[in-house]
């Protein structure tokens, strides 16, 4: 269902029961030896993928189970809305599965908490079956260890509108590569159509930064930094842009949805997205589908933002070897390939992206989107650095907002989100 | 009042008995959590660390944190704009299917159907509706007036929030104001029609003094609820807030600063304790001025 | 019928039985009048209950029909229940309803029951801790109920109820609100009638069951659609509370509809329709109840 539903998990939080639950780096017990027998009952829950791949997942419990016959899987799913409360509710409780779907900023916590196995210690010997980038997305800056097995990446071109580029007199085949490109496209577009046509329908978020070559943090990861020069002057041109309506007006409320809505309609010309999306044009929007460009993301270094999912396993688990074995064998080499086969994701097993699926072209568009995502991934960043908290990207988001409004100058903006960022983070 | 109802027997244990369960259950489930609530709220406990205590620091830290500020100011505008709506609207309305007319049942069923569904899912309906390109503006745009962004303005935000809420309270308030009306001697009407008094003189003087108190319960409650929003400022703005979290009310900020796995639990229990504070303020306030109008 | 016949009357004296048709005070309605009346009342009929066909209209067009369209088209063009089909291919709405249903029956036989108890203790028994009892029931009321979910999750746990249908119904078995209708409502029942049960030597059980509950069966409806609305209609508590999928409610289920198909308003508004449609049937079925219990309990605060 839509964007709400994080209901009332308000204030809430407030009360876990003193210690019980909680304390950090708790290394005690046997349990961190991940070299005993396979076996036990164990529970692994993912992330909003039971509706679309229930049969993916059955088999792959069963290829499990049928390997360590004395272990046993006990899969649950979670809905997307909701989940970070979902996560915080077991582990202040203590009943957190033993497996666990999470991404790097949900690990975080989690591993400052000692709920997350470090598996430098328990499973050093898979490291180098995953792209070292994966591998170190876990990875948390002030502790050492890594706190999740990669699983599967995710990242996308640009679509574009070719008609309303026409329209504007741009060169529908000559899309922006530099930032500079984009942003003179996007004023000609707003001012060609009066303002009716955006090019952008999002404000820039912490990734952007990152992409336009802002440095996040500071380098020990003990405070943030894009309120350099570098972050002032991109937030500057956004401010522009909106002034301008070359970003949709109504980017200050958009969400990932509204936005996707807006290209759809032909209201923006520009929107990142993924091979899924494709599928997705053709359906519902036949006329944008015939006229869909696909670039590359536009980024100042180099380097491509992803997206990384992983597989945490619970310190706490009773089954330690079974728990460590099963969050393996879901992200091994086989199993992501045949995960993403399935559907637009991407391993992030050493090697797999050479595999011809992700190198030989057939013509498709979407084999084309998945080819040339595949090869940007080889040195893709996860831009968002795992400890920026979903307050820090509110607080973000706001003086964004506020900037863009002219209530502050962007310098002022960006000082006070890092400050904000900076404050929460000493708390953390 | 004078009760016949005494058996020192019965007295000692039964009246217990009945009330067992009902404190039981409030005790474990509402009394006790929020007990916890006011000792985290002098505390710097996270969701998954265990906090200090740290004295009144938290409040403290309210008095400068500025989405504070803007979370009071949209939740006392919320009262402000909802309470009275909610206190004459529905009177109105019950004044209007209170007579029995034919097929009246039916329309005092439908008026209350907004009541029934889930706050979510009334969400859902009129996001749906106040979309860019949605039915309210589809019809907009048809007559001419054009396209309104009802849910991209920071202040037209809030009022289509204020109206959800009035449209979803209507029903609920007019069955109550329809038990009031029900005990308003019908001599009064006919009396002030004898004087001449056309319906506005009539509703003025002798319906409003008659259903008084209901109104002074009606503005207690609704106030409270107002006060305490959430879901409708949620759904319809966003979880940042609208634009800049400008339309982020109280509630809200306690839900945005206490949950998740990074959640500042010991400061979100403050926030509430706030919010606790006021509607009890509120609540008072609202009898108190009651009492006054009486003597 | 209307809700003034049922309303039971404060004074019964007072109110004498209005004859039929004609108005609430026995007065006949001018013809104009009348137009203008049914007029405001379609109006009204248009914006309470439009929306909800609105839905339930996007929820039935097909995926070639323009749902964006200026001017609107109100109804589908060919109406198609693929939408519908769609969400149950998705989600197991039969047996999470089924789970909502569970939760929601349970939910109802214990605010029945435990609001009446407690109600008839407050209204009706002296003892010592009256008014203590009865603040512990008001300040419940007041508590921001969005404040303390964590910990009633961690009490649960510690009860071993987490993951449970028992536990998700628990937290709201007796809600302080409804004890405090209970309340009213037998507050209102004349003294008389007891007092003769009394003298006849019927103990305070017999009293409470024979003659008490028996008057307040408006009231219990009242208690009863709002426990089943609650529970319903809850979201957050079940989310927090269950883990295993086989035991979701329908709320928390449909809530797969948003990650799975996101954006596309007719799976969403067939998701809705599926989450309030039972609950429409429901009051209807009860509203004759219903209205009367509001009138009997929920007019003194």
């Amino acid at each position: 269902m839509p964007k709400s539903r994080r209901t009332l998990a308000a204030a809430a939080v407030a009360l876990i029961l003193p210690l019980s639950a909680c304390g950090s780096g708790d290394d005690d017990g046997g349990t961190q030896d991940a070299s005993g027998k396979v076996e036990g009952d164990i529970t692994f829950q993912t992330w909003n993928l039971r509706a679309n791949f229930k049969p993916y997942f059955e088999d792959l419990i069963a290829g499990f189970e049928h390997k360590y016959p004395g272990a046993h899987v006990k899969w649950v799913d979670q809905p997307a809305e909701g989940y970070p409360d979902k996560l915080s509710a077991d582990a202040a409780g203590g009943t957190l599965p033993d497996v666990v779907n999470v991404s790097p900023d949900l690990v975080a916590p989690l591993a400052r908490a000692g709920l997350a196995l470090d598996l430098d210690k328990a499973a050093a010997s898979f490291k180098s079956a995953y792209l070292p980038g994966a591998w170190a997305s876990h990875q948390i800056p002030g502790t050492s260890g890594t706190y999740a097995f990669p699983w599967y990446l995710n990242t996308g071109p640009l679509f574009y509108n070719k008609a309303l580029f026409q329209k504007a007199g741009l060169d529908p085949d000559q899309p922006p590569k530099t930032y500079d490109d984009l942003f003179a496209d996007a004023l000609q577009m707003a001012r060609k159509s009066d303002g009716k046509v955006a090019t952008l329908a999002n404000v820039p978020t912490i990734e952007d930064f990152g992409r336009y070559g802002v440095p996040l943090m500071n380098k020990e990861g003990t405070g943030f930094a894009f309120n350099d020069a570098k972050g002032v002057e991109l937030l500057t041109e956004y401010k522009r842009l909106y002034d301008a309506k070359a970003l949709d007006p109504q980017a200050l409320t958009a969400t990932p949805e509204s936005s996707g809505k807006k290209f759809l309609t032909g209201a923006v010309a520009m929107n990142p997205g993924s091979a899924l999306d494709l599928g997705n044009f053709k359906k519902n929007a036949p006329g944008l589908y015939k006229n869909i460009g696909i670039t590359d993301q536009i980024t100042s270094t180099g380097h491509a933002n992803m997206y990384v999912m992983g597989v945490m396993v619970n310190s706490r688990t009773e089954h330690t070897p079974a728990a460590v074995a099963f969050a393996h064998f879901v992200t091994d080499a086989q199993h992501q390939m045949s995960f993403a086969r399935k559907v637009a994701i991407f391993p992030s097993t050493a090697g797999s992206l050479d595999d011809p699926y992700f190198t030989e072209e057939d013509g498709t568009d979407e084999t084309r989107v998945r080819i040339a995502a595949a090869k940007s991934l080889k040195n893709a960043v996860n831009y968002t650095p795992v400890l920026f908290s979903d307050q820090m990207k509110t607080a973000l988001r706001n003086e964004v907002a506020k900037a863009l409004q002219g209530k502050e100058s962007p310098k002022e903006a960006l000082d006070n989100a890092v400050e904000t960022a900076d404050r929460l983070l000493r708390q953390g | 009042m004078a009760t016949p109802l005494r058996i020192k027997r019965q007295r000692l244990f039964s009246p217990w008995l009945f009330a067992a369960p009902g404190l039981l259950v409030t005790g474990t489930f509402v009394l006790y959590p929020f007990v916890s609530t006011l000792v985290n709220s002098l505390t710097d406990r996270r969701t998954l660390l265990p906090g200090h205590f740290v004295g009144l620091a938290n409040f403290r830290e309210l008095l400068h944190d500025d989405m504070f500020w803007t979370g009071l100011r949209n939740s006392s505008l919320y009262v402000l704009g909802v309470v009275p709506a909610l206190v004459v609207l529905p009177l109105l309305l019950a004044l209007l299917v209170q007579k029995n007319i034919p097929g009246i049942t039916f329309f005092r069923s439908a008026f209350y159907t907004p009541v029934v569904a889930s706050i979510v899912v009334v969400g859902l309906i009129w996001v749906w509706l106040l979309d860019e390109r949605g039915l309210v503006n589809s019809l907009l745009e048809t007559v001419g007036i054009g396209r309104v962004g009802f849910l991209s303005d920071q202040w037209l935000l809030l009022l289509s929030a204020m109206a959800v809420t009035v449209w979803k309270g209507l029903g609920y308030y007019m069955i109550i104001y329809l038990a009031a009306l029900a005990n308003v001697p019908r001599e009064l009407h006919e009396a002030a029609a004898v004087d001449g008094a056309g319906p506005v003189r009539r509703f003025l003087s002798v319906t409003v003094p008659a259903v008084r108190s209901t109104m002074v319960l009606v503005a207690a409650l609704s106030s409270v609820a107002a006060f305490k929003v959430f879901s409708e400022v949620y759904l319809m703005a966003g979880p940042s807030g609208g634009p800049a979290g400008e339309d982020t009310t109280l509630v809200m900020l306690v839900q945005r600063t206490g949950t998740g796995l990074t959640g500042r639990v010991g400061y979100a229990s403050a926030l509430s304790v706030v919010v606790f504070a006021v509607t009890v303020v509120l609540m008072l306030l609202v009898l108190r001025a009651d009492r006054r109008e009486e003597t | 019928m209307s809700v003034l016949e049922k309303v039971r009357p404060e004074r019964p004296a007072t109110v004498p039985r209005e004859p039929r048709v004609t108005d609430g005070h026995g007065r006949r309605i001018r013809t104009g009048e009348l137009a203008l009346r049914y007029l405001l009342l379609l109006a009204v009929l248009a914006l309470t209950v439009g929306p909800f066909l609105w839905q339930l209209s996007t929820s039935l067009k097909g995926h070639t029909e323009d749902i964006y369209s200026s001017p609107p088209s109100f109804l589908p063009g060919h109406p198609t229940l693929h939408n519908y089909a769609r969400v149950a291919d998705t989600v197991p709405v039969w047996d999470y309803a089924l789970n909502s249903l569970k939760v929601a029956t349970a939910n109802v036989v214990t605010n029945c029951v435990g609001s009446a108890l407690a109600g008839y203790a407050l209204a009706r028994l002296r003892y010592r801790g009256r008014r203590v009892t009865t603040l512990v029931f008001v300040l419940a009321m007041l508590v921001p109920v969005e404040g303390i979910v964590i910990a009633q999750f961690t009490t649960m746990r510690e009860l071993g109820l987490n993951n449970s249908l028992v536990g998700v119904v628990l937290p709201g078995a007796i809600g302080a609100m409804n004890v405090l209708l209970m309340r009213n409502a037998f507050r209102n029942l004349p003294y008389e009638i007891e007092e003769a049960a009394y003298v006849d030597g019927a103990d305070v059980w017999q009293r409470f069951l024979r003659i008490a509950l028996p008057s307040v069966k408006g009231t219990l409806a009242v208690v009863a659609i709002f426990a089943f609305m609650g529970a319903w209609d809850d979201f957050l508590w079940p989310l927090i509370v269950l883990s295993d999928p086989s035991k979701f409610t329908l709320t928390i289920g449909l809530n797969y509809l948003h990650g799975t198909f996101a954006g596309d308003e007719r799976l969403v508004a067939a998701g809705t329709v599926i989450a309030v449609a039972p609950l429409i049937a429901l009051f209807a079925c009860l509203q004759r109840y219903f209205f009367r219990g509001v009138g009997e309990g929920a007019v003194k605060g």
